[in-house]
């Protein structure tokens, strides 16, 4: 019966274990206009990503545009969760596939959405032009506000689904009684809801911020030309560049900064889980 | 009767904000793709539904969506029992490295799909350089790559609902005289139903909507959805797109109501 493991184990292992092997044996390689790829086992290629300037710009704005989204995010998603998660009536479960339903929409439907609301043409500039507001349109698009915008979009589902299975786990009376002891709302929430809410947290914020990283649609769609970001950066050296050793050394330094975050995630969620446990068994 | 407290209106602005935000671009281009002008503007000159034939029209949509329906169907319909298969093993035969043949199978979601896509790529065009054969921009191709896509959400999901069923029940059942497979049919294999009608809506969507690993893989002749509406995005947003988009949101909606009847897709997260 274990042999039934088999069929999608191989098939796994062979479309994505394997081309990745290969990818990084490729990032090894070096880059020729002539031949286009020299075997060659070096590190010029990692050492070219975070040595040139542009490269390393581009590094920089990804993980900025990553960490403010990830933050606003969390902002967004906490109340919304909550508001989720102590649900009571029967819509609970309508509204649970309402916050799904972007989710599985799609990122480029998403992106035109926002062009449709952002452009010159947009709701938002005509509705501020038919007030009078203002007098021409606002650039509100190609820029690193309107790319936030969109990623926080994409993302938001995410992080309010994770937030709201953790607060739906913590008792209701644990808020009653900090509250009947005379707790303000806001103190709750500091000093109970989020202490008990902080696994959920760390788990949506390293998911979020991993997310992020590897925005493709909303960074090209939104950011216009001139926006460049790490996912769009590795897809030009294959589709423009034809500098494939390039294009696998920047995909796996996207690769190694994701896989560390969200190996040191559940690591740091282990060990609280673990003392938790410890201090219940005592 | 009093006024909302700061506090209570912070909470309820917040909570607005994130609604907000999730669904507007897509209640905005339900609203665009019936607008009369053809340069998107406020407000509409009239409402039609022309944009809708017009895009039928377009090759690049039309192809693209009947592609990406094929790609999602194959995708869906080889993926799904390959899982469910694996699940099922790992639950039940706990086969030693189960948890790292685990790891193994939800891969596809750890990797992001841009690496996953060019490692994809570079590793076609390698198989076809040896088997001396097209890879990229084939139906196959592209059905492979989204096969990977299926099996991490179908193990999640019938490894969750197996572990929710009773061994009691299947005992029961073999005391009363039921044959191992008549046990497996009767009692095991409903009991995994509604993972595997979950597992079917989320893979066939996964692999309808992706575009990053779908990316490099199309080519001239075979291209899906997401890739032809990016390329069309990069140089304009006009009701045309927006009738493309519509129509995949309702597809979208249409699959999540039928998926509802048998299982609560509420309680799949």
């Amino acid at each position: 019966m274990a042999a039934l493991v088999l069929p999608a184990g191989l098939l796994v292992s062979m479309l994505l274990v394997a081309p990745m092997l290969l990818l990084f044996r490729i990032s090894l390689n070096l880059y020729s206009p002539t031949e286009m790829m020299v075997e060659a086992t070096s590190a010029a290629n990692y050492l070219r990503a975070v040595a040139d300037p542009y490269y390393r710009q581009v590094l920089v704005t990804t993980l900025l545009v990553a960490t403010g989204s990830t933050l606003l995010t969390l902002i967004l998603a906490f109340p919304a969760a909550y508001w989720l998660a102590r649900m009571q009536s029967r819509w609970k479960s309508f509204a649970t596939v309402v916050v799904m339903f972007p989710l599985l929409v799609g990122n480029v439907v998403r992106a035109a959405g926002w062009l449709a609301l952002l452009g010159n043409g947009g709701a938002i500039n005509a509705a501020l032009l038919g007030l009078g507001l203002i007098a021409a349109p606002l650039p509100l698009l190609y820029n690193t506000g309107s790319v936030v915008v969109g990623i926080v979009a994409v993302v938001l589902p995410y992080m309010i689904l994770t937030l709201a299975a953790v607060i739906e786990s913590i008792p209701r009376q644990a808020e009653e009684a900090a509250s009947n002891l005379g707790a303000r709302p806001l103190t709750v929430f500091r000093r109970v809801v989020l202490p008990l809410a902080l696994p959920g947290v760390i788990a949506g914020c390293v998911l979020v911020f991993v997310l992020c990283m590897n925005t493709y649609a909303s960074a090209v769609l939104l950011g216009g030309p001139q926006f460049k970001m790490m996912a769009p950066a590795v897809y030009d050296q294959f589709v423009r560049g034809n500098n494939w050793p390039f294009g696998a050394a920047l995909a796996f330094i996207l690769l190694g900064i994701t896989l560390t975050l969200t190996v040191v995630g559940s690591a740091v969620l282990g060990r609280r889980y673990r003392r938790g446990k410890l201090e219940e068994a005592a | 009767m009093h006024l909302p407290s700061p506090g209570r209106l912070a909470f309820g602005g917040l909570v607005s904000a994130a609604f907000a935000l999730m669904l507007a671009p897509v209640a905005m281009v339900m609203v665009i793709s019936i607008f009369a002008q053809e340069i998107v503007s406020f407000p509409p000159s009239g409402f039609t539904l022309e944009w809708y034939i017009n895009a039928w029209q377009r090759q690049e949509f039309a192809r693209g969506f009947l592609s990406s329906l094929q790609i999602a169907t194959l995708a869906t319909l080889i993926g799904v029992p390959l899982g469910t298969a694996a699940a099922f093993a790992l639950v039940r035969a706990k086969p030693r490295g189960g948890s790292a043949m685990q790891t193994l199978l939800l891969g596809p979601l750890a990797v992001p799909g841009v690496v996953a896509g060019t490692a994809l790529y570079m590793f076609y065009l390698r198989a076809e350089f040896w088997l001396d054969q097209d890879i990229t921009s084939t139906l196959q191709g592209l059905v492979a790559a989204h096969v990977l896509l299926t099996i991490p959400w179908t193990v999640r999901l019938v490894t969750a609902s197996l572990q929710g069923l009773d061994r009691a029940a299947e005992e029961a059942a073999a005391n009363l005289g039921a044959r191992p497979f008549t046990v497996f049919r009767r009692v095991t294999l409903p009991a995994m139903r509604p993972g595997i009608i979950a597992a079917c809506l989320f893979s066939f969507i996964q692999s309808f909507e992706n575009l990053e690993l779908s990316l490099l893989l199309v080519g001239p002749g075979r291209t899906t959805l997401p890739v032809a509406m990016l390329n069309y995005l990069e140089f304009r947003m006009d009701p045309t797109l927006a009738a493309v988009a519509t129509v995949q949101i309702i597809l979208v909606a249409v699959l999540m109501l039928i998926t509802d009847r048998f299982v609560s897709i509420a309680r799949t997260v």
